[in-house]
């Protein structure tokens, strides 16, 4: 028999070990497939659903983006807001559904030990599953559309994985504050809903710089979103998507930043959750 | 030809399941400022391969310190040293998904539980087997009788192969049949060389199961890591003395608070008080309580739980069988149980109490009272059953009949 050595001592803190994660990686997948088992049980048409959702919210945005001159093609704008919706969709899913992870998962970590980062970590793979089923939306439409493809799109997956990140770094700190303030759950729909308005999701970032003074325009990129949202534009279709590098790389700062912090307060107060619960 | 061989025996560390808990636990309670240990003090070894059973009352700390050993909270000092894979069961079935089915429930509950898809896999056909549910394997369970439910979960549990087991009460679930199948699969586990922590109430099963016992009390170590049967004896001999507190008075209740139980009492045929029960007479139980913060206290059930001074549990009467709950109760009052003829033997026994608001418990206190009964005449025909041993009497009628 071999023996390893547990020691438990009363340090609070713990930190991102990818040993651990990867020992409970069977755990990772069966909770995943829970949740994705789970949402579609006994409903008629199961997981055409997790197409539905964006096909329509594609479809509204889209017919409006295209009424709006962009300075581009109806086709084109149809296209540039469908690309930037899905990715702000993944967004959206991973912050609502990792902030909420830790919470409703409660029943869980109270009667067995495993470590924590495991439960938003499969809320992530859940939401993939369901970008990668809307992401067929998009293909489709690229190919109707007849967009020309540019060499840049080998790293479109870079720009989803900064989307994943933002997601998941922002969402564990709400997830931390979930666990003792339930205010959370009402707060992150609104962080959601107006965030869209501030991110390149309808309008370009060019638009919105445009109607804001000059000395201000770096405040709109702080917005975490923006560099991976225009740098997922310019694979796609290239152009002036990325309006202006420097604010573009402050962006992605910010988004490190952002998983940092996440990550950081995660793991500060992971071991006493279980306290405030 | 015999043969024999004995597993390696450990006397050091190496290999040992060491514990070293100071100043445990201190867990602040509604107001920040309201501090509370709930464990204090604790220090303790174990060997590997010991069965060794937590014993002690409610509120004495046992489920926080199977929390802490089981890294779900962690201590507020001190230090332990496990040496081994652990797994904890404080439950049975948690995580089980009632929209899953039997086969996905396995996958996840074993998973949650620290086995790998591998193990699951290998472990798979001997846990539907244990179980009972070969059939209803792609079954979502919810549509599980409870009976099957808590037999999966179970068959899950037991299929654990850590070095560490620990285990609360979960054994007090399933029939009696599955119970001593559990038993016997905990039996198993700790003569392979694994180390078994197990808490339970029900001292049968923990001298059933354990070599060794520690009980504590009110967070402390009141007797340390001793032989499971002076472990066992401590504990009864301390809910005699608790039992002796004013009930009043004692803070170490369960339950929701809106009602309290102030005082017990017995009361004979001529509804005076007295201290001493006799056998075959009529006794009164009276339970003083009070309502608090609660206006409207309806679906009342009460419930007096009759155990040997051995604690074993001799009988439970409560309105809620013997007639029905109440419907709603004064503020300030006293419930009284009418046994016409009381059927025990002599002896001390101990009294459980229990009061509950539609199905909620309100207050509950274990040893909440002493009572003594002395030999009466039963049967009333003069004689007196000889007390060799506590026990109930029943009425019966006897004849003989030519063949």
């Amino acid at each position: 028999m071999k023996t390893e050595k547990i020691i438990i001592d009363p340090t609070l803190s713990s930190f991102f070990s990818i040993k651990e994660i990867l020992r409970y990686k069977s755990l990772l997948g069966n909770l995943a497939k829970r949740d994705f088992l789970v949402r579609y049980k006994q409903a008629y048409i199961g997981i055409v659903w997790a197409l539905f959702k964006p096909l329509i919210s594609i479809l509204i945005f889209g017919y409006i983006a295209s009424k709006i001159n962009n300075g581009a093609s109806t086709a084109s704008n149809f296209m540039y807001v469908s690309s930037a919706l899905l990715l702000w969709q993944l967004f959206s899913n991973i912050f609502n559904d990792v902030s909420n992870s830790i919470l409703g998962n409660a029943n869980l970590f109270s009667k067995v030990y495993f470590p924590k980062i495991i439960i938003p970590i499969s809320t992530i793979l859940v939401c993939l599953v369901d970008f990668f089923i809307s992401l067929i939306i998009l293909v489709v439409l690229f190919i109707v559309s007849g967009q020309p493809l540019h060499w840049q799109i080998i790293f479109a997956p870079l720009f989803i994985l900064l989307t994943v990140l933002n997601g998941f770094g922002i969402g564990l700190y709400f997830a931390t504050i979930n666990v003792k303030y339930r205010d959370v759950k009402f707060i992150v729909p609104v962080i959601i809903q107006f965030g869209m308005y501030v991110s390149p999701v309808i309008f370009s970032t060019k638009y919105y710089l445009d109607r804001v003074p000059a000395y201000m325009h770096w405040l709109f990129c702080l917005n975490p979103m923006v560099g991976a949202i225009d740098g997922f534009k310019y694979c796609l279709f290239g152009g002036d998507a990325i309006y202006n590098l420097n604010y573009f790389f402050l962006s992605i700062f910010v988004s490190f930043l952002c998983l940092f912090i996440g990550i950081k307060y995660f793991f500060k107060f992971e071991r006493s959750f279980v306290d405030y619960i | 030809m015999l043969n024999k061989s004995f597993a390696p025996q450990s006397d050091t560390l190496y290999g040992t399941f060491l514990n070293r808990l100071k100043n445990l636990k201190q867990v602040a309670k509604k107001k920040e400022t309201e501090e509370f240990w709930a464990l204090r003090d604790v220090s303790f070894e174990i060997k590997q391969g010991d069965r060794v059973g937590i014993i002690g009352r409610n509120g004495a700390g046992k489920s926080t310190l199977l929390k802490i050993l089981s890294r779900i909270t962690p201590p507020t000092t001190g230090r332990i040293e496990l040496g081994g894979r652990v797994a904890s069961l404080l439950e049975v079935g948690t995580g089980f998904h009632g929209d899953l089915s039997g086969r996905e429930n396995i996958y996840l509950n074993g998973s949650i539980l620290g086995m790998t898809q591998k193990e699951i896999t290998k472990k798979f056909d001997e846990i539907i087997a244990f179980a009972e549910i070969e059939k209803f394997l792609d079954t979502p369970v919810k549509r599980y009788s409870s009976g099957m439910y808590v037999r999966l979960a179970f068959a899950v549990a037991a299929h654990l192969e850590p070095d560490i087991l620990i285990v609360d009460e979960v054994l007090a679930v399933g029939d009696a049949s599955f119970q001593e199948k559990c038993l016997g699969k905990m039996k198993d586990v700790s003569r392979e060389g694994r180390t078994v922590l197990f808490v339970s109430h029900n001292m049968a099963s923990l001298t059933n199961l354990c070599s060794q016992g520690i009980v504590l009390q009110k967070g402390k170590i009141d007797l340390p890591l001793s032989d499971i049967h002076t472990a066992v004896n401590h504990y009864l001999q301390l809910a005699q003395k608790q039992a002796l507190i004013d009930l009043k008075n004692r803070t170490d209740r369960d339950g929701e608070g809106k009602i309290r139980l102030i005082s017990f009492s017995t009361y004979d045929q001529n509804d005076s008080a007295i201290d001493i029960m006799i056998t075959g007479n009529k006794v009164i139980f009276k339970i003083n309580y009070e309502c608090i913060n609660n206006p409207n206290p309806t679906g009342i059930t009460v419930a007096i739980a009759i155990y040997g001074s051995d604690g074993t549990l001799f009988s439970v009467l409560g309105n809620e069988f013997s007639s029905r709950a109440f419907a709603t109760i004064p503020q300030q009052g006293t419930f009284s149980c009418v046994l016409e003829k009381l059927p025990v033997t002599s002896g001390s026994y101990i009294i459980n109490l229990a009061v509950s608001q539609n199905g909620i418990m309100q207050d509950w206190v274990q040893e909440a009272a002493k009572i003594v009964i002395e030999d009466g005449d039963y049967y009333g025909t003069g004689k007196i059953v000889p007390s060799t041993h506590r026990s109930i009497l029943i009425e019966n009628n006897w004849g003989v009949n030519e063949a």
